[in-house]
C-alpha cells in the first residue's frame, strides 16, 4: 500500500511538471480543444445522411461548433482553419444508440423489477478511456443506458464524446427523457440464479407487471391532480411514480430491450392501452418478424449487425434483421451495447449492405441520422446539413469499407481526435511511462536497503521482508507498478 | 409436361449423381488463386472434388460440365484457426455447449467426436465463405487434440480432415512471474509422467515388460512428446508468451504454434527468428492496458508480418464467436486499415491458417491437386459490402437454402405487407 501511494503521487508530481501534461492520454487533464472561429473542409466526399445524399468534391463550412455551410468552393473566411480533404470522405459523427461504456459501478440497480427512479445522468465516468478510444472510431454521441436487469430499469442520458469534459459537460442539452425497459430472459433472471426469487418469471409476468405499474401511476396521477384542501391529506409522493407520469405525458421516451417477436407485441399493446408508445425497441432480434406491426405503432429498432445464438431468444436472430425492418417502415439504427464494437459502427452498417443489399448512404444513415431522430435529436445531430451541430469524422477512404480509418473527429467544431497528434504523442507518453517506471525502481531498490538496515521494534511488529524472505524481489515496486498499469 | 418442382428435383439429383463423375470447368470469374496472381477472366477444372487445372488459356475437356461465374470472384475458402463451431449451439443453454471439459488436465479429450454437422450455425458460415474449421478444446491447461473439418458433411467422420491436429496447452498466467507456479508443476508433470508411461508401454512392446496400466490422458500426450504431433500453446500477455516459447524449448518441442492476442507483435522478432508461426485471436479487441494506443490490436498483425512472421487471423474462438467465424475477414480488413498489405490480409484467413494448421497441402489456396472448396462473391471477402452468393466443398455446391437466416430472411420477406 506504501508503494501504492508512493505511485500515485509520482505520477501526479509528473505530470503536473512533466512536458507531456497536455497529451497524457487521461481525460482529467486533457483540455478541451479549441473551438475556431470559422472552420473550411475542402474538396471532400460528404456523405451528409440526409437528403442530398453523397456530394463529391464538396465543401463544408463551420462556424462556431455548427455546420454553417454546404456547397462548392465555398470561400474562406479570415482567420478560417483550412483542411483540405481531397480524396477523404466526410460523415456525420458515429452514434451509439445503446452504450454502457462510461458508466461509474453498476449498470444496473438490480434489486426491484421497477427502478425507474434512478438516473444513469447520476454516475457518467467522464474518465473512462472507452471515451478516447471510441471517438478514435469516429463516435460522436453515446446513448448511455441502465442495464436489463429489470422491466422497468432506470432513466438514461445522452452525451457527446466530449473528452476532458466534466461529467455533466458531456450532456446534450435540451435532450427528451429517455428511460430503459426490459423484456425477456434478463428481467426474467433466466440465465443465473437469483438469491431470491422474483417476480416475474415468464414473458407473460414481465408484461403484467409493467401493465400494473401503469395502472397505479395513472391513479397516482388523478390523486395529486386533485386539489388538496384542509380536509384531505396529500398522496404520499413517489419517486418511481413521478417518472412513469412523466412517460404517460410523454415527457420521457422508452426504449425497451427485447428480443422476442411475442413480448414486441404485448408490449406495444400495453403501452398503446395506456395512451403513451414506445420509441424504439433495442436488440430488437426478431423484429424483422413484426415490422408491420412495429411501423403501425411508431416504434424504431436498434439492433446489433449480426449477433445470434448467444442465448436461447437469440436464436432467430439474423443478420438482415436492419434491412428488413427498413424496408418495412420502421425507423432503424444498429447499437453496439459493448465499448469495443462501438469503435467501428460504420463496418456495423457496411455489413446491411451485405445481408438485406442496403444501399450504401441509407446504410450509413443507421449510425447517423436514424439513431439522432430515435434519440429525439436530429435537430442537433446525424445529419451534415446546415445548422446542425459540427460533430464530423473525417476517413480516409469510404466510411463503409472495413479497410478505412478515421483520420480526424471533431465534436461542437473543436477538433478532438486527430490521428497525427496522437502517433506525435504517444512518444512523450511512453517516455513519461520509462520515467515513471525508473522512478519506482529507484525508490524500491532505496526501500530495500532501508529495510535491511531496520530492526523489528518488538516482537508484534511487522517483519520486515528482508528478514522474512532470504531472497528479496528486487522486482517489487515493479510488480506494483504493473498492477496499477494493468499488467504487461 | 413435368410440373417444374419435379424436374428441378431430377435435375438437381443427376446432379447429385454427376458430381463427382465428370470434369467441371468454372469458367469467367476473377480467380483469386492468393498463392499467385490474380487473373481476370480464368478457368478452373475440378475432378473428383480436386482441383485438376487453373488458367486462363485452358483447353476444356469437351465432356466437361460449364459452371459460368462471369463478374464474380472466386477465392479459396475461407480457413478458420481457432474456433468452437460445432460444439456449440446456445452459449446460455448448458446442455448444447460441448467446449470446456471440466477439470485441468483433457489431454485425450477429441474436439471432433463432439461435432454436432447438423448444428444451425454451420450454414450461416458456409454461406459467409467460410469452408474449413479448426475446431478446439477449451477447458483446462492441457485442453485436448483440435481437429480441422470441412463444414459440410453427413457426420462428423465425414466431415473431419485432419485429427489430431495437435495437443493444445494453456501456458499458466502468472507463471511467466512465479517459478514455482503450481499450475505450470502440474503441466510438467504429466508431460513426465506421460514421458515414463511411454517409455514402459515401449519395455512392454519390445521387451515383454509387464503392461502399464492404460491411461488416457498420458497416452494422448505421446504423439507430442515423441515430436510427430503439433503443440499450439495459448497465451495472452507478452510476459507469458516470451516465458510460454522458453518453456517449450525447455521441453524439446520443435512444432510450436503460439496462440494470443495482439501482445505477440512485442515478440514479432523473436518468432521470426525461431520461425514460429501464431494465431492472432483477433484485430477486434481493445487494448489490453489503459495506458496503450487505441490502435493496438489493429496494427499487431502488420507488425507480425514486416517481421516475418506467418500468422493466423481469428475472432478469438469463444462461443459467443462462433456464430459469426465467417467474420474473420472484416478482423483482418482492419489490420489492412492499419498498415497490413491486402494481400497478406487475405492469406491470413485462407493459405496461412491452412498451413499452421496442418492442412496446406490440401487447402487455403487455388491450386492443381488442392480440394476443390472455394466461393464465389462480388469482390473482395474483406468487404462487409460484398456478397457472397455461390460455395463448393470438395467440388459439391452448397444449398444456400440450408442457410436458416436466409430462409427467414425470404419468409419475412414475402409476409404480404398491410392491405395487400
Amino acid at each position: 500500500m506504501k508503494h501504492m501511494i508512493k505511485i500515485l503521487t509520482l505520477a501526479a508530481v509528473l505530470t503536473l511538471a512533466g512536458p507531456a501534461a497536455a497529451y497524457d492520454i487521461e481525460a482529467w487533464n486533457s483540455a478541451i480543444p479549441d473551438q475556431p472561429e470559422h472552420v473550411l473542409i475542402r474538396n471532400a466526399t460528404l456523405w451528409t445522411a440526409d437528403e442530398a445524399g453523397i456530394l463529391e468534391q464538396a465543401d463544408l463550412l463551420i462556424h462556431r461548433g455548427r455546420i454553417e455551410r454546404i456547397g462548392e468552393d465555398l470561400r474562406a473566411p479570415r482567420a478560417a482553419v483550412e483542411i483540405d480533404a481531397s480524396g477523404r470522405h466526410v460523415t456525420p459523427g458515429l452514434i451509439d444508440a445503446h452504450s454502457h461504456a462510461a458508466i461509474t459501478g453498476g449498470i444496473n440497480e438490480s434489486s426491484l423489477i421497477s427502478t425507474a427512479m434512478v438516473h444513469i445522468g447520476d454516475v457518467i465516468n467522464a474518465d473512462s478511456i472507452n471515451i478516447y478510444r471510441q471517438m478514435a472510431g469516429g463516435l460522436t454521441t453515446m446513448h448511455l443506458m441502465h442495464g436489463s436487469a429489470n422491466a422497468i430499469g432506470g432513466q438514461n442520458v445522452i452525451v457527446k464524446l466530449r473528452w476532458g469534459a466534466d461529467p455533466d459537460d458531456m450532456i446534450i442539452d435540451g435532450q427528451p427523457g429517455v428511460i430503459k425497459f426490459a423484456l425477456g430472459e434478463n428481467p426474467k433472471q433466466s440465465n443465473w440464479q437469483p438469491d431470491t426469487p422474483r417476480y416475474p418469471n415468464s414473458r407473460q409476468g414481465v408484461n403484467q407487471i409493467i401493465d400494473e405499474k401503469f395502472q397505479t401511476a395513472r391513479e397516482y396521477a388523478e390523486q395529486h391532480a386533485e386539489p388538496s384542501g384542509r380536509d384531505r391529506v396529500p398522496p404520499r409522493p413517489s419517486l418511481e411514480m413521478d417518472v412513469l407520469v412523466d412517460i404517460l405525458e410523454g415527457e420521457i421516451d422508452v426504449h425497451s430491450h427485447g428480443y422476442r417477436a411475442d413480448e414486441f407485441i404485448a408490449l406495444l399493446r400495453t403501452a398503446e392501452r395506456h395512451g403513451f408508445r414506445i420509441k424504439a425497441l433495442h436488440h430488437v432480434l426478431e423484429g424483422y418478424k413484426v415490422a408491420d406491426e412495429m411501423a403501425e405503432h411508431g416504434a424504431g429498432g436498434s439492433t446489433f449487425s449480426d449477433w445470434y445464438g448467444f442465448k436461447y431468444e437469440a436464436r432467430d436472430a439474423i443478420p438482415y434483421n436492419a434491412a428488413l425492418m427498413h424496408e418495412r417502415g420502421v425507423l432503424t439504427s444498429l447499437n453496439s451495447d459493448n465499448p469495443e464494437l462501438a469503435r467501428r459502427m460504420n463496418v456495423e452498417a457496411a455489413k446491411t449492405v451485405r445481408y438485406g443489399g442496403m444501399e450504401e448512404h441509407e446504410a450509413l444513415k443507421l449510425v447517423t441520422a436514424n439513431p439522432a431522430r430515435q434519440l429525439g435529436l436530429s435537430e442537433r445531430i446525424g445529419r451534415l446539413a446546415e445548422g446542425l451541430d459540427a460533430d464530423i469524422v473525417i476517413w480516409n477512404g469510404s466510411p463503409l469499407s472495413v479497410t478505412s480509418r478515421v483520420d480526424q473527429t471533431w465534436i461542437d467544431g473543436r477538433r478532438y481526435f486527430d490521428r497525427q497528434r496522437d502517433l506525435e504523442a504517444r512518444e512523450r507518453w511512453e517516455d513519461e511511462r520509462q520515467r515513471l517506471i525508473a522512478l519506482v525502481r529507484a525508490e524500491s531498490e532505496a526501500d530495500e536497503e532501508d529495510e535491511a538496515e531496520e530492526k523489528p521494534e518488538s516482537p508484534d511488529a511487522d517483519v520486515p521482508e528482508a528478514e522474512s524472505d532470504p531472497d528479496p524481489d528486487p522486482d517489487r515496486g515493479m510488480n506494483v507498478l504493473r498492477k496499477l498499469l494493468g499488467g504487461a | 409436361m413435368m410440373p417444374t418442382r419435379i424436374l428441378l428435383a431430377t435435375c438437381l439429383l443427376l446432379a447429385a449423381l454427376t458430381t463427382r463423375a465428370e470434369p467441371v470447368a468454372y469458367i469467367g470469374a476473377t480467380v483469386h488463386p492468393v498463392s499467385g496472381p490474380t487473373m481476370a477472366d480464368a478457368a478452373v477444372l475440378v475432378e473428383d472434388g480436386r482441383i485438376t487445372a487453373i488458367g486462363d488459356d485452358l483447353q476444356l475437356p469437351g465432356n466437361a460440365r460449364i459452371i459460368d461465374l462471369s463478374g464474380l470472384h472466386l477465392y479459396p475458402g475461407m480457413v478458420h484457426a481457432g474456433t468452437v463451431l460445432g460444439l456449440t449451439e446456445i452459449g446460455s443453454v448448458a446442455g448444447t455447449d460441448d467446449t470446456t471439459e471440466t477439470g485441468q488436465i483433457n489431454a485425450a479429450i477429441r474436439a471432433e467426436i463432439g461435432i454436432n454437422h447438423d448444428s444451425m450455425l454451420f450454414a450461416p458460415n458456409v454461406t459467409g465463405g467460410l469452408l474449413t474449421a479448426h475446431v478446439v478444446p477449451r477447458g483446462g491447461l492441457i485442453r485436448g487434440s483440435s481437429a480441422v473439418i470441412g463444414l459440410a458433411g453427413w457426420n462428423w467422420e465425414d466431415m473431419t480432415l485432419h485429427a489430431p491436429a495437435g495437443m493444445h496447452i494453456a501456458f499458466p498466467r502468472g507463471a511467466a512471474d512465479d517459478e514455482e507456479d503450481e499450475d505450470l508443476a502440474l503441466i510438467d508433470q504429466t508431460l513426465d509422467a506421460a514421458r515414463a508411461w511411454g517409455r514402459a508401454m515401449s519395455a512392454h512392446r519390445d521387451g515383454g515388460a509387464p503392461e502399464p496400466a492404460p491411461n488416457d490422458q498420458l497416452a494422448a500426450l505421446l504423439p507430442l512428446i515423441e515430436g510427430e504431433g503439433r503443440l499450439f500453446l495459448h497465451a495472452d500477455r507478452e510476459r507469458d508468451m516470451h516465458a510460454a516459447l522458453d518453456w517449450a524449448e525447455h521441453q524439446g518441442f520443435e512444432d510450436v504454434v503460439l496462440v494470443g492476442g495482439p501482445d505477440l507483435q512485442h515478440l514479432a522478432e523473436r518468432l521470426a527468428t525461431a520461425d514460429v508461426p501464431v494465431i492472432l485471436t483477433g484485430a477486434h479487441v481493445m487494448p489490453q492496458r489503459g495506458w496503450e494506443p487505441y490502435d493496438a490490436a489493429y496494427v499487431a498483425a502488420a507488425a507480425l508480418h514486416e517481421a516475418g512472421v506467418r500468422f493466423a487471423m481469428t475472432d478469438g474462438g469463444s462461443g459467443f464467436t462462433a456464430g459469426n467465424a465467417r467474420h474473420i475477414p472484416f478482423q483482418a480488413g482492419m489490420a489492412v486499415a492499419f498498415g497490413l498489405d491486402r494481400e497478406a490480409a487475405l492469406k491470413s484467413v485462407t493459405q496461412w491458417p491452412a498451413e499452421i494448421i496442418g492442412v496446406g497441402d490440401q487447402l487455403g489456396t487455388l491450386e492443381a491437386g488442392k480440394r476443390a472448396t472455394f466461393f464465389a462473391a462480388s469482390g473482395s471477402p474483406l468487404e462487409a459490402t460484398t456478397q457472397i452468393t455461390r460455395a463448393w466443398i470438395d467440388g459439391e455446391e452448397y444449398d444456400f437454402s440450408r442457410d436458416r437466416q436466409r430462409r427467414l430472411y425470404q419468409r419475412y420477406k414475402s409476409r404480404p405487407q398491410p392491405g395487400e
